[in-house]
């Protein structure tokens, strides 16, 4: 009857952006466009995608973060990092966040067979309906 | 069973349009309205300055930039329309609403979950376009994104009940709309 909040991993990688937002500052590379930049757009939207996946019902959106970390692995050489801190920060944050996107921690709920039943025949949802008797 | 049981969408544990369920996101729209209406109250000049404790002038920056006047109305009054939207379809309906009104479930879901993405880009476009910050901006961008997970677990139980039926050959159209005849035979 209740939600499930039960998501470390998420939880986590919603820090894990938000570090990455406000790493540039932190780390003084404000300077550097490229490094900054980069941070500042994929950040904000590895924590709102983990954030989403921390309920269980959208727990799937975590996957979402995969690319991105992949991303992060590939930026420093893809845009030209010249500043080793960055490319530690980039590369440690990807490979977190890559390993975190993983986990799907515990379901404790069940949801009619969740988003994938709303296109395939014979889903939990259709087998319980047909069960329950009509009031 | 209990009456209340019968609310529980088939192959659900918990029912996902009670109102310990939805209130929770209609109060934090509630929230998103009143930070973006003082926004939009600045960028219609009728509050002289905003409130900003972090980032020195990074909101009156922000919020008279050029992206912010992209259209016609200020964009934080659009925002604020938008939280409007969402607490009064957060509100409107019963417990059974999955199934008997889908359409005001598939409106909220398809306010919040567009309204959360464009929160999303503004957070991003700030530093990136503007060098900048604004704190009840990213305040509200936190409540729309806040939203989303909680208000999708309804709009799935919703999609279920029609693809139900769908597949006893029944129209989607008069589910979609809540129709008595439709929804007394399917559950």
């Amino acid at each position: 009857m209740k939600r499930q909040f039960n998501m470390w991993a998420q939880i986590i990688n919603a820090i894990l952006g938000i570090w990455l937002t406000v790493s540039p500052a932190i780390l003084g590379l404000s300077d550097d466009k490229t490094i900054s930049n980069n941070a500042h757009i994929v950040g904000p939207v590895i924590a709102s995608f983990a954030v989403i996946a921390i309920w269980e019902a959208t727990r799937v959106v975590r996957l979402y973060n995969v690319p991105l970390a992949l991303w992060l692995l590939l930026a420093p050489w893809v845009l030209g990092y010249d500043q080793t801190t960055a490319i530690i920060n980039d590369m440690v944050t990807g490979v977190a966040v890559l390993g975190l996107s993983m986990v799907k921690g515990k379901i404790e709920g069940t949801y009619g067979g969740g988003w994938s039943a709303i296109w395939h025949r014979n889903s939990l949802h259709t087998t319980e309906a047909r069960r329950q008797p009509r009031v | 069973m209990s009456d209340l049981d019968t609310a529980i969408p088939p192959g659900w544990s918990y029912n996902p349009a009670t109102w310990t369920q939805r209130l929770p996101i209609v109060g934090l729209a509630i929230l998103g309205l009143a930070a973006a209406t003082y926004l939009g109250l600045f960028q219609l000049k009728l509050i002289p300055t905003v409130w900003e404790p972090f980032f020195g002038n990074g909101s009156q920056k922000i919020l008279t930039s050029g992206v912010s006047k992209i259209l016609p109305i200020p964009d934080a009054l659009l925002g604020a329309f938008g939280y409007l939207v969402d607490a009064v379809a957060g509100l409107i309906g019963g417990i059974r609403r999955w199934r008997t009104m889908p359409w005001i479930v598939i409106l909220f879901g398809i306010m919040i979950g567009p309204l959360g993405m464009i929160s999303i880009l503004l957070v991003v476009l700030q530093p990136v376009l503007y060098d900048a910050w604004c704190t009840l901006c990213l305040f509200s961008a936190v409540i729309s994104v806040l939203m989303i997970g909680p208000a999708m677990d309804e709009m799935l139980a919703s999609l279920q009940y029609m693809k139900r039926v769908k597949d006893a050959n029944g129209s989607l159209w008069k589910a979609f709309w809540g129709y008595k005849e439709v929804y007394e035979k399917a559950i």
